[in-house]
């Protein structure tokens, strides 16, 4: 392949090995605002340039930080175990869009056999309960307090 | 001899143990047990409340002005640093939810409707403007109209020659960028090199040249890169970390400008609104400041509108900003970021202002507890060298922190325009394009003074 310079021919194509993963803000973030947790040797250039080309997002500004993973914990050989460092990315985007990190664990509706089966569950319990119960013509006594 | 010592002890009419006859007016009895109040040493709410009651009553008891300032600011804590010239995205809309202020776009009405008997382009004579200043202003030209402050003196000729004005405005922009030779600037070092030394030519020349016209110019201090502080509470939050964690906290900011020059004078500009006026809404951000990206630092909290407490020009009259390389135009245009552009303007003008009108607040004495009985008004022109952007801003209450701002319906008001060319080009010693509108403007500004009563 003959060297690249800028204005020839674009014989190559380098792929990004890159992954940039979409998180959940753990504090509230602003609406235009999303977090991602990429390589630890990516840029903001190089965040920006992934977004805009390969996804066609608009972004307005990029700031990253390093978040250390502790070092606290021991395992069964009293070894430090660490947690891996990775980089956070927030993203603001352009164009005046929003994101809001959507729920992917939303409470599914209940059928109507799985609510009968749960009232049927309660009423045997029920009456497990109230065989086992003392005579209520005692009063609260036990059964062994007598002659 | 007991039972003798009983008896007499016990003989009616004798009450040695019981108050004095009733009937008779009781003396002024001083309270036998001092006054049952939450302790100041304890670690409770209530004695915190003691403890910041003491402190508000030693502020107001201060003697000085600069005793007051000094108490205000003695608790140094880590504080957001609010710069007004800043390139985080909408940093306006954050900036008016910190100082409670509602932005109206464009100028407010006296600057609009009292335009100032000026010669048109074409140069008329000077007898057919001696009626039309009489119809226009509520007052002939010659008896000084008192409401519209931006009327000439009545000393001097009845109306301004724009001719004059536009020579001033050429001369200084020619000088500094065609006739004087000047090497290439150093890298970002742009603003410095001739848009910097333009504008104090052209405004040091404009103010001698209308302080004939306006007297409170005669009177005033311009200064060149002075330093402007301001510091403030408003609102709460839990402190996240440290030695103080969980206790909640008052959030701190300080704003340290340094407008390129700065008006002082000796007067007050008069209310453009009344005090109680309500012109729009506030917007309310419920994120951490942090988020903008603010940052925090702990240092001195200062408060200053750049000069000291005994200086005789103690008001505000107009403020000029000169925007860093790090703000230019081209810049957001190229990162396709065109909106922002508007948005630096504002925020620069926003900031600076609050921050100016507050501390001249507090030079005569007003804080957060004793809040303003008259409304501080001043003035503020942003500009890179050649868009230029006009400002002004009426402080109606200092009560920002969490407690006071409950039950305060007033809120500080902002008018601003949007960004406008002064020129477009400048070539072979000659200026293309040149914008009356926006000189005419500045001269209003200029001649902005307190009505004449």
């Amino acid at each position: 392949y003959p060297l690249f310079q800028r204005g020839g021919p674009q014989l190559r194509i380098f792929r990004p090995n890159f992954f940039m993963l979409a998180v959940r803000p753990g504090v509230p973030q602003p609406e235009d605002t999303v977090q991602f947790r990429v390589s630890m040797e990516m840029t903001k250039v190089d965040i920006r340039n992934y977004l805009e080309r390969i996804y066609n997002v608009p972004v307005a500004a990029v700031r990253t930080r390093i978040q250390y993973g502790a070092n606290n914990k021991r395992n069964h050989r009293n070894q430090r175990v660490k947690k891996p460092d990775y980089k956070v990315a927030y993203v603001q985007l352009g164009q005046g869009q929003t994101f809001q990190f959507p729920n992917l664990f939303p409470e599914k509706e209940q059928d109507s056999e799985t609510r009968s089966f749960d009232d049927f569950r309660d009423k045997f319990m029920e009456k497990e309960k109230q065989k086992q119960e003392d005579d209520p013509r005692r009063g609260g006594v036990p059964d062994w307090f007598g002659l | 001899m007991a039972a003798l010592g009983a008896r007499r002890l016990l003989r009616p009419g004798w009450r040695w143990f019981s108050e004095a006859a009733p009937g008779a007016p009781s003396p002024p009895v001083s309270p036998l047990y001092p006054p049952v109040v939450a302790s100041i040493t304890a670690k409770s709410k209530a004695a915190k409340w003691r403890r910041l009651e003491r402190f508000k009553q030693r502020v107001h008891a201060a003697a000085t002005v600069e005793e007051k300032l000094r108490l205000y600011g003695k608790l140094q804590r880590p504080k957001y640093m609010v710069y007004p010239q800043t390139f985080a995205l909408n940093a306006d809309r954050w900036y008016r939810s910190f100082t409670k202020t509602v932005f109206v776009p464009g100028m407010p009405p006296r600057a609009a409707a009292a335009k100032p008997p000026v010669a048109a382009a074409g140069a008329t004579p000077e007898a057919s403007r001696a009626p039309e200043p009489g119809a226009e202003a509520p007052g002939a030209a010659e008896a000084q109209g008192p409401a519209k402050s931006t009327e000439p003196a009545a000393g001097v000729a009845p109306y301004l020659d724009v001719g004059d004005l536009r020579s001033l405005a050429f001369d200084a922009l020619l000088q500094e960028s065609f006739y004087q030779n000047k090497k290439r600037p150093f890298l970002y070092r742009d603003q410095d090199h001739t848009p910097g030394p333009f504008l104090t030519q052209l405004v040091s020349t404009l103010a001698a040249f209308l302080s004939g016209r306006n007297p409170l110019l005669a009177a005033s201090s311009l200064d060149l890169k002075p330093e402007v502080n301001y510091y403030w509470h408003h609102g709460e939050e839990v402190v996240v970390h440290g030695h103080r964690k969980g206790r909640v906290d008052p959030v701190r900011f300080q704003i340290d400008d340094n407008p390129h020059l700065q008006i002082r004078v000796p007067e007050q500009l008069p209310e453009v609104v009344p005090l109680e006026s309500d012109l729009g809404d506030v917007p309310v951000i419920d994120h951490k400041p942090s988020k903008l990206p603010l940052f925090k630092k702990q240092y001195e909290n200062k408060v200053f509108i750049g000069s000291k407490v005994a200086d005789p020009c103690c008001y505000g009259h107009t403020q000029f900003h000169l925007l860093p390389d790090k703000l230019k135009r081209e810049r957001f245009i190229r990162e396709r970021l065109e909106d922002q552009i508007e948005v630096v303007y504002r925020s620069n003008g926003i900031a600076s202002l609050f921050a100016w009108t507050a501390a001249q607040a507090m030079y005569q004495g007003f804080w957060s507890e004793a809040d303003v009985t008259r409304p501080f008004v001043s003035q503020a022109v942003v500009t890179d060298g050649k868009y230029f952007a006009f400002f002004c801003y009426q402080l109606n209450t200092l009560a920002l922190t969490a407690e006071t701002i409950k039950n305060n319906p007033r809120k500080n008001i902002c008018w601003g325009t949007d960004s406008k060319p002064l020129y477009d080009v400048v070539e072979d010693g000659k200026v293309k394009g040149f914008n009356d509108e926006v000189l005419l403007q500045l001269v209003r500004f200029l001649l902005n003074r307190p009505r004449v009563v």
